[in-house]
């Protein structure tokens, strides 16, 4: 089954995401999550999941370099990385496009972007 | 000794006509003299020779020659008498008084032979003229008597009278001259001093007084010349003190400004109309590293580079305009140049247009200041961000679980008070979420202008076609539209030519002026007009909504102000957007205005060049973030 993992330090919007998926993981989508990049590697790594919503700032690894690591190594590279980056910051555009990321979402999100994303790369029609 | 013009001159009059009339008087009276002379001579040998025909008769009858000749030679004492001879019937000298011998012509001469008196004119060969007389011995007869009276004598008598009576004139002449130089020197001299004294008046002496005593004219015009001299010495006096002390007040006013310029903490920089450097301040010298004389009588771009020619080749197309551009100092400085043109009214001061002057600030620690005031804006717009999206998130989860969960599974049958609360707590969700996501647009907003401001924006300038740009902006503007009713009227010309812009920031400002327009437009319709105008595109976004009153269009371009009441009107943008839009339309230099009645509409407009915009590469000057504050204002 589809795996779907939540990366942020601020365990509000991981709660947030949490709640804003929980119609997918109802129909059987794993939903997990990490505190920061060094634990969001170790979980990408352990559990190969489908796609990943991946906060840029954030101590220890920030957002960017765990999408490069995701990127660069073979059996992760297909993952499907939905960066949360701040809006009009040109610089982490740049940043995202070069790390490779798939999608980027900026805060403050759109709920109904985030669920319309996922039914997209998840090929699922949750509502 | 002095002599007066009008004397030199009369005096050659007068020599002429003199020489005319003495010689006039000379040769009349030596005709004279001539005729008399004449005349007696020829009376005077007409009686010798009668005297000597009478008593010489029976002599000749006898042809006693001896007797002739001793009578002969005592009429050769009496003055005038230069030779006689006689002759007999036949014509043959008996006796003359030629020595030594008878001169040619007289043989020549004959004799006429007639019974009276005959006087002819001879010429005698080394002896002169002569008056010959002839008179006949008893009607010739006997023979004839000749009388030679000397012409020579007349002419010398003549010539004696004359040069008498030349040297008379000339005398009287003389001492006439002398009298008239005397009295006309009596005339001329103060005249003279009198015009001497002019000159020295003429050229501002007015020290020593003129010394004339007489008490006619000349001593009257002498006495209103020293005093005409007195007042013009005492205005010369004033005039020459008001003028020093002009000039004084000048010098110290020169000096004033001179320490006010050096001691500017700005520099300035003064061309001329070709952009020669003429003046420059010690301030300006010290932000460049540059000496006076390496600045002064040379080109500004040879200095500064073409930036800076740019700069003041505006102010000298717009003399009334006042530009603002970056500058690169030295030491890795950063310099605001303030330029405008240095004009004058033709009519007033008789100068048109004279160069043009540019201050410079350093504003390094400004933009220290701005780039910190930027990254922190930065930096609480990122802290901002988090704590909203679980906001929003969180709302919009209660909202939507309200909807599907909750709501659905209340009773509200009957209990109004349960149905109005549930309206309430929808409205207040409805609340949450609308300010939340204000509070977002604020907050890119204000990211947005500070870093326009600070001239931290990446600008990609690329040729752009305008309509697609409005058609980007419509369709994403088109639900705004759709939910007030909205028409909205394409209007663009046809053909019109690309833009240089930045695609992204001029759809920002095309979603700004829509969004606006729809907003404050209640029904009816927004035009989009578009259209060329020589060489530059106006753009206008014309609704027929509540318009804006006169004060709030003054400053609905400024940051945070808002048409209408802010006290009673609920706000309802970010008070970013049009001040957004002036600093992006500006950057491409183009204006933006507004027109607007109030009830009637508004027309919002604003101009792009069609011609490339100045590029922001200005060699060694100009920062690449510097063009973004440049902005051309009217002067106050």
């Amino acid at each position: 089954m589809p795996k779907i993992l939540i990366v942020d330090d601020d365990s509000l919007i991981r709660e947030l995401l949490l709640q804003v998926l929980e119609p997918f993981e109802e129909n059987g989508v794993t939903l997990l999550s990490a505190q920061n990049g060094v634990i969001a590697v170790e979980v990408i790594n352990k559990e190969l999941p489908d796609m990943v919503f991946l906060d840029v700032m954030m101590p220890k690894m920030n957002g960017f370099e765990v999408c490069r690591i995701v990127k660069s190594t073979a059996a992760l590279k297909d993952i499907y990385i939905v960066m949360l980056t701040a809006k009009g910051q040109e610089v982490d555009k740049q940043n995202a496009t070069a790390a490779g990321v798939d999608y980027y979402i900026t805060k403050p999100f759109n709920i109904s972007e985030i669920i319309k994303k996922v039914n997209e790369v998840l090929n699922m029609n949750v509502s | 000794m002095i002599v007066s013009k009008l004397f030199k001159k009369t005096l050659l009059i007068i020599i002429a006509i003199f020489i005319v009339i003495a010689m006039t008087i000379a040769i009349s009276t030596g005709w004279n003299i001539y005729r008399d002379l004449t005349q007696e001579y020829k009376s005077k040998g007409t009686a010798i020779a009668k005297s000597i025909a009478n008593s010489s008769v029976e002599t000749l009858l006898n042809r006693d020659a001896a007797t002739i000749q001793a009578m002969i030679d005592q009429f050769l004492e009496i003055v005038g008498v230069s030779y006689v001879f006689v002759l007999d019937s036949q014509g043959e000298i008996i006796s003359h008084t030629f020595v030594p011998n008878v001169p040619e012509e007289i043989y020549a001469l004959g004799t006429k032979k007639t019974r009276a008196i005959f006087i002819s004119d001879v010429n005698l060969f080394n002896k002169g003229d002569f008056i010959d007389i002839e008179a006949p011995v008893l009607e010739g007869t006997v023979g004839y008597v000749h009388v030679g009276m000397d012409k020579g004598i007349i002419m010398s008598q003549m010539g004696t009278a004359m040069v008498r009576q030349l040297s008379l004139l000339s005398a009287i002449f003389l001492f006439s001259i002398v009298l008239i130089y005397t009295l006309m020197n009596k005339i001329s001299q103060p005249l003279n001093t009198l015009t001497e004294y002019a000159r020295r008046l003429a050229s501002h002496d007015f020290s020593s007084p003129v010394n004339i005593q007489s008490t006619d004219e000349i001593g009257l015009l002498a006495n209103t010349m020293t005093s005409l001299a007195t007042d013009l010495n005492e205005v010369f006096e004033r005039y020459e003190q008001a003028i020093n002390d002009a000039i004084v007040e000048l010098q110290h006013t020169l000096v004033y400004l001179t320490a006010v310029i050096d001691n500017m903490a700005d520099g300035l920089l003064v061309t001329d109309t070709d952009g020669v450097i003429n003046h420059v301040n010690p301030a300006l010298t010290t932000m460049f590293a540059l000496k006076e004389t390496d600045m002064i009588g040379k080109n500004c771009k040879d200095i500064f580079g073409p930036g800076f020619a740019e700069l003041l080749g505006k102010t000298r197309m717009h003399t009334d305009q006042v530009f603002t551009s970056e500058v690169k100092l030295a030491q890795g400085r950063t310099g605001k140049a303030v330029a405008t043109g240095i004009h004058q009214d033709v009519l007033q001061s008789g100068y048109g247009d004279l160069g043009s002057v540019i201050l410079i600030r350093d504003i390094t620690s400004e933009k220290e200041v701005d780039r910190m005031k930027t990254d922190f804006i930065s930096t609480v717009s990122h802290e901002l961000r988090t704590p909203l999206t679980s906001v929003l998130g969180f709302t919009g989860i209660i909202k939507s679980k309200l909807e599907s969960m909750v709501f659905p599974h209340i009773d509200i049958d009957g209990n109004d008070k349960l149905e109005k609360e549930i309206r309430r707590i929808r409205h207040n969700l409805e609340t949450i979420l609308s300010e939340g996501e204000r509070l977002t647009a604020l907050i890119n907003d204000v990211l947005d202008i500070s870093k326009l401001e600070a001239g931290k924006v990446e600008w990609k300038m690329e040729k752009v076609m305008l309509a697609d740009i409005i058609d980007r902006a419509v369709s994403a503007t088109a639900s705004l539209f759709e939910q007030k009713k909205i028409l909205f009227i394409r209007d663009i010309q046809y053909n019109l030519p690309f833009v240089i812009a930045d695609r992204d920031k001029m759809i920002q400002v095309m979603i700004n002026l829509l969004s606006n327009a729809v907003k404050f437009t209640e029904k009816g319709s927004v035009t989009c007009r578009v259209r060329q105008e020589e060489d530059e595109v106006i753009v206008s976004l014309i609704d027929t909504g509540r318009g804006i009153s006169d004060g709030d269009r003054e400053i609905i371009f400024e940051k945070f102000k808002q048409a209408g009441d802010t006290l009673t009107d609920k706000p309802t943008g970010t008070g970013l957007g049009l001040p957004i839009c002036k600093q992006i339309i500006e950057f491409h230099g183009g204006r933006i205005w507004v027109k607007s009645k109030p009830e009637k509409g508004s027309i919002f407009s604003f101009s792009l060049l069609l011609k490339k915009p100045e590029e922001p590469d200005m060699t060694d000057v100009y920062s690449s973030a510097g063009a973004a504050g440049e902005v051309a204002r009217e002067k106050q």
